[in-house]
């Protein structure tokens, strides 16, 4: 009898903590109107003046963000440098939203295609759906959407999704470990397995298989679901179980899990002198500081430099499709540059040169 | 001597089962020494949070309270060790302010469900929202730790093989105070006069307190120190296993203390092995992913966890009891 109250409890009370969180994310009210900073970048080479947008002959770009600022140090400080360099080259205006609760995405968005703005960039996948219904919504405007894969039958002309070959970033990130690790043993610690996570893992192994034939890798997703990209203490766990069987560069791919894995790994003996850690998706040398004794470099998506190719498309033209993939490389080695010999420096720069230019195929399948 | 016969004729079938882990333990080490520590130290590391927290859960039902705010509890310890420590620039403040935190916590329990007589699945369930709501609300982005808990290692205890590498060495005094969190509460709990009266004030109130026990005050003492033991799972999550605090991170290791707790059946050291169980079924089942070898698909291999819990569930099926007052507000009869 008593025992079954536990059976309806704690679903329900997982139910409810779950349903608690929902509603106590961000500011409450219009985000949009009252919640929401709107930027005012007073550095020279473009205008925040945005009176006369809907005059042919100004460019006007507007960014989006997902929930958090500009200066993130991730994905949103990226596509807003990107932005901020398309809109000094074609001296044009810039203004940015930082969106404060997932609700205003598309209220944030009607505030640039109200003031007839020509380009609005969003970021973040979990904009995708509101980007597709904003870009139905207003022909006239371009939308690009930073890490938004969109579905199988969009047909938008003035939509494009920047996406990045995942598997590349890995690939050169796996072909520096494979050079730097000792024991020949590698470790992946990562989140949901998913797509762009796969992508990343399998380009890693085979990068580094490329590079070091005697390499073996130790891969591990995070088994649960909702949690898998948001549980550090996991990651650092695996790492810690990794570390201890011998591995000696450990790749941590899954949000805050993978940073678990990274901080983990700093903290072991020998850090940044016999254990590395290598970081994904943007320079993670900015974005977990924790990680730095170990950080020899991150899998990255070049967003910035996708983000200013794509708006000069966009003023001079057609996208090139629904999706536009962008170019991945690593991070610089920052404290690592004298620690990583030169043979391995060049040799890595001439595989993410291969990979970019495309003579050189990641071998990635899913 | 004949008094450690009889206590062994007593706990036979538990000291057969350890006997045989044990024996287990060091065969597969014998076997596998290149995976045997690593996996028995990951098993260990995923259950000391688990310890404390069960400990909590046992604690407040042998009590007859139902605790069902551990995850809140450990949320907000962990967010309030990490953000005081980060802020102040001293980890013991840290520390002690995640703990003040679990206790603060639990006194918010003890207040509501035993003074005022709230539901206490509710009042648990209430104090899991404030803390999802807190913490998120308040979480900013950029801090850091201004140092690691040290580790230490028992001095002899540390030298036995495998055991020592794995129980008392290589990590910090959180994992050594779990331990002994584990015994303490099992000799206060079965071998004091606060043990006896907690456990009469969980079975039989109303006998509890003819006998001229107060209930109430019982519960709510003991509710709210285990909100202690809550704080330092927390502190353990936000400030030694990792060295962050990410919204929701507890990621359901409170529920799965209550579990565990049932799985223990209400006892402070099966609490402990089950949560060592269920640590190391999660090390396999990541070690299975990680050397692969196996044609297992992950997906399979991630549902081990669950899987075993069923299984332990089954065999342990109608062979344990909860304390008889549990969930229930003492009212006194004739007043």
């Amino acid at each position: 009898m008593k025992s079954t109250r536990y059976l309806v409890a704690v679903p329900a009370a997982l139910a409810l903590a779950l349903a608690g969180c929902g509603g106590s994310t961000g500011t409450s009210g219009a985000g949009g109107d009252t919640g929401s900073d709107t930027g005012s970048g007073d550095t020279a080479g473009y205008s925040t003046d945005d009176s006369n947008c809907a005059d042919e002959e100004v460019f006007c770009i507007g960014l989006v963000t997902d929930t958090g600022n500009v200066d993130d140090k991730s994905f949103n400080q990226s596509a807003h440098e990107g932005a901020e360099a398309a809109a000094t080259e074609l001296e044009g205006v810039y203004k940015y939203i930082e969106t404060q609760d997932a609700k205003d995405y598309a209220a944030n968005m009607a505030q640039f295609t109200d003031n007839s703005y020509d380009a609005i960039v969003t970021v973040g996948f979990l904009m995708t759906e509101a980007t597709v219904a904003a870009a139905e919504e207003n022909p006239e405007t371009k939308f690009i959407g930073v890490d938004q894969g969109y579905p199988e039958g969009t047909e938008l002309t003035n939509l494009t999704g920047l996406i990045f070959p995942e598997d590349q970033a890995g690939y050169a990130a796996g072909f520096l470990a494979g050079l730097m690790t000792e024991t020949d043993k590698l470790g992946q610690v990562l989140g949901q397995e998913i797509p762009p996570v796969q992508k990343f893992a399998k380009g890693f192994e085979n990068g580094a298989k490329a590079a070091n034939d005697a390499v073996s890798v130790q891969t591990v997703y995070h088994p649960a679901g909702d949690n898998a990209f948001n549980d550090p203490v996991w990651g650092a766990g695996e790492a810690r179980k990794q570390l201890a069987q011998d591995v000696d560069v450990v790749f941590g791919a899954g949000g805050n899990t993978g940073n678990g894995a990274l901080q983990e790994v700093a903290k072991a003996d020998g850090a940044g002198e016999s254990v590395y850690c290598i970081g994904v998706d943007t320079d993670q040398w900015d974005t977990v500081p924790q990680a730095q004794p170990c950080l020899i470099t991150s899998a990255m998506k070049l967003i910035t430099k996708g983000v200013t190719d794509t708006l000069m498309t966009a003023e001079s033209g057609e996208f090139e499709g629904v999706q536009t993939v962008g170019e991945a490389g690593i991070a610089p080695y920052h404290d690592f540059e004298d620690t990583i010999p030169d043979d391995v420096k060049s040799q890595v720069e001439e595989i993410v040169a291969q990979l970019q230019d495309g003579s050189l195929e990641t071998g990635v399948t899913l | 001597m004949e008094r450690l016969s009889t206590w062994a004729s007593k706990n036979r079938t538990p000291l057969v089962i350890a006997a045989a882990v044990l024996v287990a333990a060091y065969a597969f080490n014998l076997v596998r020494g290149d995976i045997a520590p690593s996996m028995f130290g990951a098993a260990w590391g995923y259950a000391i949070p688990l310890v404390l927290a069960a400990l909590v859960g046992v604690i407040g039902e042998r009590s007859g309270v139902v605790n069902i705010g551990i995850e809140g509890q450990m949320l907000l310890a962990a967010f309030a060790g990490f953000f005081v420590a980060a802020v102040s620039g001293s980890m013991i403040v840290g520390v002690l302010a995640g703990i003040g935190t679990g206790l603060v916590a639990g006194g918010f329990l003890a207040v509501t469900a035993v003074r005022w007589r709230m539901d206490q699945i509710i009042a648990g369930v209430v104090l899991n929202i404030i803390a999802t709501g807190l913490t998120s609300f308040y979480l900013v982005s950029g801090q850091s730790l201004p140092g690691v808990i040290p580790n230490v290692s028992v001095p002899l205890l540390s030298q036995i093989p495998l055991l020592g590498e794995v129980f008392f060495s290589g990590r910090s005094v959180i994992a050594l105070i779990a331990i002994l969190a584990a015994v303490l509460v099992h000799l206060a709990l079965f071998h004091s006069r606060w043990g006896l009266r907690t456990r009469a004030v969980g079975e039989y109130p109303s006998a509890a307190d003819t006998a001229g026990i107060k209930v109430e005050r019982l519960r709510m003492v003991n509710v709210t120190l285990a909100g202690s033991l809550a704080g330092l799972a927390g502190v353990y999550l936000s400030m030694d296993a990792s060295s962050t605090f990410e919204r929701e991170m507890t990621a359901g290791r409170g529920f799965l203390a209550l579990a565990i707790m049932i799985m223990g059946a209400w006892r402070p050291l099966r609490a402990f092995s089950m949560a060592l169980f269920f640590g190391f079924v999660n090390a396999t089942a990541s070690q299975l992913q990680q050397t692969g070898g196996f044609s297992i698909p992950p997906q399979l291999t991630a549902t081990l966890p669950y899987v075993a819990t069923l299984v332990v569930l089954a065999v342990a099926a109608g062979r344990v009891r909860p304390p008889g007052a549990v969930g229930q507000p003492y009212v006194k009869k004739d007043q």
